[in-house]
């Protein structure tokens, strides 16, 4: 089976994120290779936007490595963000989530204890498996600003989720950035799936055996960064964030305003960005 | 009170001696006097026997307690046969055939001569438009020649054939029967045909009410021989008549609620579905439809130019705009090949759920299993209902709709049901958006089912003089889709042989008045036999070649070879395939399986070929459609392909996306602009690019306003949108689009 980890170049400057990515145990082969493309998809997406990335899948995607490498991202720190993804089937037993791989199946205790050194103040950890609805509990942190998006409601949902195929498509699909920014965040590649999946069942007929869920905020997640628009980055500052930040606030205010009023106040803030887009890149 | 009665007529109770003549003293008092009976069925209420309990019940129209005294008596004496059957006319009565018809099976099943429960479940049969009723009728004859209950089913089901002269014959002995309820059954018929046959007034009706004055169930007969004829608004008035002559026929209440639903007077409609339900509420066909109407009668109505559209409102912009040009198409195109245009507004309703379609449809027999015309009124499943995938074109249907709208209009809905279907299924052939049109194929003529082919080769079709049957009452399973297409094959013949003019001709006979026989032999000077015998030579000469054994083995050849990887046999097999019936586009297209082969093999312009062909033969999976309008290399071919992929699934925003991009960069802007809209209206993931895509097509069409006006809306959603902010700014510049 392949066996790849891959170190991608840390961006300096706005806090390059760990991602540790992780395809489990396919069992038919069929899904051993979607599983693998999913995550190498997931990780290419990660390295987009200047993450330390670690990909395991195949032999070396046992729990033990799991641990291990946790424990070197706990070690080397400096992170602000955390983002895990666990692509593959789990089960639940009535009392414990398993994620399978090779070896002895991590439970969802194992995965919360591994994860409790990594100091990032920030962590994501992104179940696309059968039953891993029933991890979500478990993983959510007091201690820590915790997100946790699962493939299915709860354990109880166990048949095969096509959810990390749609997680995966997202992080390179256009349609996802909704606020167009180049950048797909975690609460839109979120949304993406979850509509996919929907969709999907649909489209085939089917009672939908799997239901997206997630807990905590998925904002602020950078995933990946699309073609084309590497300089969408949070790092562009200056005036440009100040008008995205007027904006925000503008929009925030929209009730106060009669409807002409606010569109023209909100032109006059997108025309200022359009010149200053247009100075950034004459083309 | 009298519905109970009525079913009773005919049928000899058998064993509660002591209460029997009292029971029948009531019954007796009934007939002449409803009002002054109800004391006397009140007083059998204390009766020892639960079974006259129940039978007083009933007459004083307590369901319920009926239905517990039943059990009751039943449970005490199971081997009463008489009281099981009594219980399943009671159910009968109160519109529960399937309830009713477990307890006939029963009772036949303890005593399988018993002629009562022959006669229920025949009642149950006949209230389903189910062929088996004249064969249970004509058990009972063969044991009792004399059977006046019998005799009424048959002659209902003759006349439900449109056979007045068998109808007329089976009512010989019941119109001479002693008894008066069966005599009044019997003049009720009498009466209904001569309303069919425009005979009016009708002297079998004037009879009736001198026999029986004030008898709503006499104009509920007459209303159900309209209604089953499409002319609604003649039963409405039966109906009507029947409510005001009876108040408590709940069953006519109901009946008038649906049909005036059918005319599109949903108000009054209402009312009457709410008094039927309030006088019987355990009819589920009332209950359903008012549920319906709560929701129905809450969206936003779309009238103009002579069209009303009702949908529900979650789909109304993705569907009005292709609704509305499919139905002014389709009436343009009628207009000009049967020389008519309906005076009135048309209505379209669509629905996104198949259960809500079915319930403004119950109770009608041989009804399309997706559509359905009520003079002006066209009912429809929506493509959410059911998908083009799941061999639902619902534009082509819609189509096919439209053309009953024109050959009911043109007949004043005398038109015999095998040719206003065979008409649409011809426009959908010829005409519709889905019609056959393969450049350069030889008779340019529609592949139909192979069931059919074989249907006629084994010279099981049925005279054109007998079509109606097939719909109506089908003798084998399968029946009721070859009528449909035969009724489409005999159009075409006519058209063929005789012209288009020819179709008109026999709308003007069937307008007349006149029968299919009747009509075939004024509008085509032949008879009917010889209209059958050419046509059969039609159908020879249209057929020749076909292969149906062969076709299958290769068609099954080509799939397995398919999943087997085989690209080069399956390509092999899937010519063979199209060699042996060609243009076959319905599921397991052999075209379908030689593109897949012929891509999987790297030759491209072949797969394309073997698409573009599935395309023009009517085939509108979206999958393969999908894949030619990436294949195609000339513009204008590949926007026709989108412009099919898109009404084919209007609901899918990417081809609604796919269309307008390729209308835009066609310059047709307003089109464009169409399906940018409707793609918006589908609530997409990505609303920021669907309200820029819009933006796009308004500034294209050089409506400043509103593109700003979208544009801003998409930047509201996402302002680092690059192109949106270049076309802002292009939109405030003044610039050229």
């Amino acid at each position: 089976m392949l066996f790849v980890v891959v170190v991608g170049m840390a961006v300096a400057g706005w806090g390059a994120p760990q991602v540790l990515v992780v395809a489990g145990l396919g069992g038919e082969a069929d899904y051993a290779t979607a599983f693998v493309d999913q995550a190498q998809r997931v990780a290419r997406a990660a390295e987009s936007v200047g993450a330390d990335v670690t990909l395991l899948v195949g032999d070396e995607a046992r729990g033990e490595d799991i641990r291990r490498a946790l424990a070197e991202l706990a070690s080397a720190g400096g992170a602000e963000r955390l983002v895990v993804t666990l692509i593959g089937h789990g089960s639940y037993d009535g009392e414990e989530y398993r994620f399978n791989v090779p070896g002895p199946d991590p439970t969802a205790h194992d995965l919360a204890a591994w994860l409790a050194p990594v100091p990032a103040a920030s962590q994501l950890v992104v179940l696309a498996t059968s039953a891993s609805g029933a991890a979500v509990d478990v993983l959510k942190s007091a201690e820590r600003e915790r997100a946790v998006v699962s493939a299915t409601r709860d354990g109880r949902e166990q048949n095969a989720v096509v959810f990390g195929g749609f997680w995966a498509a997202a992080l390179g699909e256009r349609r996802a950035d909704v606020d167009k920014d180049g950048r797909i965040d975690a609460d839109e590649a979120f949304a993406f799936a979850e509509q996919a999946v929907a969709a999907h069942y649909e489209d085939a007929q089917r009672i939908a055996t799997e239901h997206p869920r997630t807990e905590g905020a998925l904002a602020g997640f950078p995933l990946a960064t699309l073609a084309g628009r590497a300089d969408a980055t949070p790092a562009a500052g200056g005036r440009r964030a100040e008008l995205l930040a007027e904006v925000d606030a503008l929009r925030d205010a929209k009730d106060d305003y009669a409807e002409e009023d606010y569109f023209a106040a909100l032109q006059e803030l997108l025309l200022e960005l359009a010149a200053l887009e247009r100075q950034r890149d004459p083309q | 009170m009298r519905a109970a009665a009525l079913i009773l007529a005919g049928l000899a109770p058998m064993c509660w001696a002591a209460s029997l003549g009292s029971l029948e003293e009531c019954r007796d008092l009934e007939f002449e006097d409803g009002d002054a009976a109800k004391p006397c069925f009140e007083a059998l209420l204390t009766e020892d026997d639960a079974a006259i309990r129940a039978e007083a019940a009933w007459a004083l129209d307590d369901v319920p307690a009926a239905n517990a005294l039943f059990r009751s008596a039943l449970r005490a004496a199971p081997e009463r046969t008489e009281l099981r059957v009594r219980w399943g006319e009671l159910f009968f009565d109160a519109q529960n055939p399937a309830e009713a018809q477990r307890l006939f099976a029963e009772a036949l099943g303890q005593d399988p001569a018993n002629v009562p429960a022959k006669l229920g479940m025949a009642r149950v049969a006949l209230g389903g438009f189910d062929a088996r009723a004249e064969a249970l009728a004509n058990e009972v004859l063969a044991a009792d020649a004399d059977n006046a209950d019998a005799r009424l089913i048959l002659a209902r089901l003759a006349l439900e054939a449109d056979d007045p002269p068998r109808a007329t014959a089976e009512l010989e002995g019941p119109l001479a029967a002693q008894d008066k309820r069966t005599r009044l059954r019997a003049l009720a018929l009498r009466a209904a045909m001569d309303h069919l046959a425009d005979r009016l007034p009708s002297e079998w009706e004037e009879q009736a009410t001198a026999l029986h004055p004030g008898d709503g169930a006499l104009h509920e007969t007459i209303a159900h021989f309209y209604i089953i004829t499409r002319r609604y608004r003649e039963a409405i008035r039966q109906l009507e008549k029947a409510v005001a002559a009876d108040p408590t026929l709940w069953s006519a209440y109901a009946t008038l609620g649906m049909n005036l639903l059918r005319v599109n007077r949903f108000e009054e409609g209402y009312r009457m579905l709410t008094a039927a339900h309030d006088g019987a509420p355990y009819n589920a066909e009332v209950v359903n439809a008012l549920r319906l109407l709560d929701e129905v009668m809450a969206w936003p109505q779309d009238a103009a130019d002579g069209l009303i559209l009702r949908i529900d409102p979650t789909e109304a912009g993705a569907l009005a705009a292709y609704v509305r040009e499919t139905t002014e198409q389709a009436l343009a195109v009628f207009a000009e090949r049967y020389a008519y245009r309906p005076p009135a507004a048309v209505v379209v309703e669509l629905y996104r759920r198949h259960e809500d379609f079915a319930v403004r449809t119950s109770g009608l027999p041989g009804i399309g299993i997706l559509g359905a015309t009520f003079g002006d009124v066209v009912v429809m499943d929506g493509p959410s209902a059911r998908g083009i995938d799941d061999g639902f074109d619902w534009a082509s249907a819609l189509w096919h709709e439209i053309a009953h709208v024109v050959t009911l209009g043109a007949t004043n809905n005398r038109v015999a049901r095998w040719f206003s279907e065979g008409v649409s299924v011809l426009e959908e052939w010829q005409t519709g958006p889905s019609r056959f049109r393969v450049d350069g194929a030889p008779g340019g003529r529609r592949a139909v089912p192979l069931n059919v082919v074989d249907v006629h080769r084994e010279g099981k079709l049925l005279p054109v003089a007998d079509l109606d049957e097939g719909f109506i009452r089908p003798r084998y399973p399968g029946q009721v889709g070859v009528s449909y297409t035969q009724a489409g094959l005999v159009c075409e013949y006519i058209r063929h042989a005789y012209g288009g003019e020819a179709l008109v001709r026999l709308l003007d006979r069937f307008a007349a008045g006149e029968s299919t026989a009747e009509a075939i032999e004024a509008a085509l000077d032949v008879h009917p036999d010889a209209l059958d015998q050419a046509f059969a030579s039609y159908l020879d000469e249209r057929f020749a070649g076909i292969d149906p054994e062969a076709f299958r083995a290769a068609s099954a050849e080509a799939n397995d070879a398919l999943e087997a990887g085989d690209w080069i046999a399956a390509s092999e097999a899937a010519a063979r395939a199209a060699a042996s019936y060609s243009y076959y586009v319905d599921p397991m297209s052999p075209y379908l399986m030689l593109a897949k082969a012929e891509e999987e093999l790297g030759r491209r312009d072949r797969a394309t070929a073997a698409l573009r062909t599935y395309w023009q033969a009517g085939g509108r999976r979206t999958a393969p459609l999908a894949r030619l309008a990436d294949q195609l290399p000339a513009a204008e071919e590949r926007l026709a392909v989108l412009r099919s992929l898109a009404v084919a699934a209007p609901l899918i925003g990417d081809y609604r996306v796919r269309l307008g991009d390729a209308l835009l960069a066609n310059g047709s802007a307003a089109e464009a602009r169409r399906e940018f809209a409707a793609y918006l209206s589908l609530e997409p993931h990505d609303r920021a690019d669907a309200h820029y895509r819009l933006a796009r097509s308004l500034f294209a069409l050089e409506d400043r306003e509103a593109a700003r006006h979208e544009v801003l809306l998409a930047l509201e959603i996402a302002p680092s949108y690059a192109e949106a902010l270049e076309l802002l700014t292009a939109i405030i510049a003044g610039q050229a689009p």
